[in-house]
């Protein structure tokens, strides 16, 4: 009888602990690989929408608490370089783009905990208002120091794994996200790296 | 005595735990942010400080917003909710208890601001009022976003933020 408890219990704990870690593991393989990817960044056009499916939901609400709905703004995440190397403040970036068909974009920069890095260099993101939205062509730098780049996002103190989040507002009818039409990003160079 | 009967029963529990997990996540995290959003009061806005790398409230918040927090009860009765213009780009958006974004208005439909009463779906909708809008829950979030990528812009929008209405609807 008592080891029939104890099965049970036991049972019951290893169901629980399986259902939570496969729960937990589903949602970070979600943010990671959910919904439709163009290049490095990632996209889930279901964020905010009352549609958003048991997974989905989660995940965005996990990801990106308080997302707009797709027909208001776009978000699209970026965590890799272009040889699928997670992002590291040891190394200089270059984030280069075009202008996208909408009203206002930005793009920011997020250490691996979602909110903004600890420094204090005020180059957190860069937006249309400040690069100019119909500039066509721009071209950004992503490292600890400036240097004389004339739009930069600050990486001092992000360590590894940060990533970036861009934002389209109120894009036009026929904008069209695309390898081609997202921003691209280059390693260039890392510490400790011959160039 | 065989052990299969108890590993069909752990992976059954694994299941209804799984989907249990899944479909709380939002709901708790929406919680967790209603109760901090609601840290002076609920149905009033909270206008946000500047987005610094202290700002912890939300994940990934935007440093080019001003944002406007009103978390609302609707147990008492319908909310009136105002948002005063801006000269840029802002939207009012409102999130359901399970996270849903279930409606949002911008400065390209409300050039004057907005207006609307906010009710509780299962509840009828007072009369002769301007624009009703049904929340699927009792609690959710209501949320202003003003374009504010300076600090100038930022003091500015948090003075236009002032005459923002988030109260009981007048009997």
């Amino acid at each position: 009888m008592l080891r029939r408890i104890l099965a049970w219990a036991l049972a019951i704990i290893a169901g629980m602990v399986l259902g939570a870690a496969s729960a937990w593991s589903m949602l970070a393989i979600g943010a990671k690989g959910f919904g439709e990817t163009y290049g490095a960044w990632t996209h889930n056009r279901a964020a905010g929408s009352t549609s958003a499916d048991l997974y989905t939901r989660a995940i965005i609400a996990k990801e990106g608490l308080l997302a707009l709905s797709a027909r208001e703004a776009l978000y699209f995440n970026l965590a890799e370089d272009q040889d699928g190397r997670p992002l590291s403040e040891d190394c200089v970036y270059e984030l280069s783009g075009r202008a996208f068909n909408a009203r206002w974009w930005s793009v920011t920069l997020y250490a691996d905990d979602g909110f903004l890095v600890q420094n204090n260099d005020f180059a957190y993101s860069i937006d249309a208002s400040r690069v100019g939205l119909r500039n066509g062509a721009w071209v950004a730098r992503i490292a600890p120091v400036r240097g004389d780049a004339a739009y930069w996002l600050s990486s001092r103190a992000a360590r590894r794994d940060f990533s970036l989040t861009l934002r389209v507002y109120n894009p036009q009818r026929d904008f069209r996200a695309s390898e081609e039409t997202l921003p691209s990003l280059t390693r260039l160079s890392c510490a400790g790296e011959r160039p | 005595m065989s052990a299969g009967k108890y590993v069909i029963g752990a992976l059954l529990i694994a299941v209804v735990a799984h989907l249990a997990f899944i479909f709380a996540t939002p709901r708790v995290l929406m919680n967790v942010a209603f109760d901090r959003l609601s840290a002076g009061g609920a149905n009033t806005w909270h206008v946000a400080d500047r987005v610094t790398p202290l700002s912890r409230t939300v994940v990934r918040p935007s440093p080019d917003f001003a944002y406007s927090a009103c978390a609302y009860d609707l147990a008492d009765g319908p909310l009136r909710l105002r948002v005063n213009p801006w000269h840029a780009y802002w939207s009012l958006s409102l999130y359901a208890g399970n996270s849903d974004n279930y409606f949002v208005i911008d400065d390209r439909e409300a050039r004057s601001g907005a207006e609307i009463v906010l009710v509780h779906r299962r509840r009828d909708a007072p009369e002769d009022t301007a624009r009703v809008v049904q929340s699927p829950t009792t609690r959710g979030v209501a949320l202003i976003r003003r374009l504010a990528p300076t600090s100038d812009e930022y003091n500015r929008a948090r003075e236009v933020a002032r005459a923002d209405i988030c109260a009981a609807l007048a009997q």
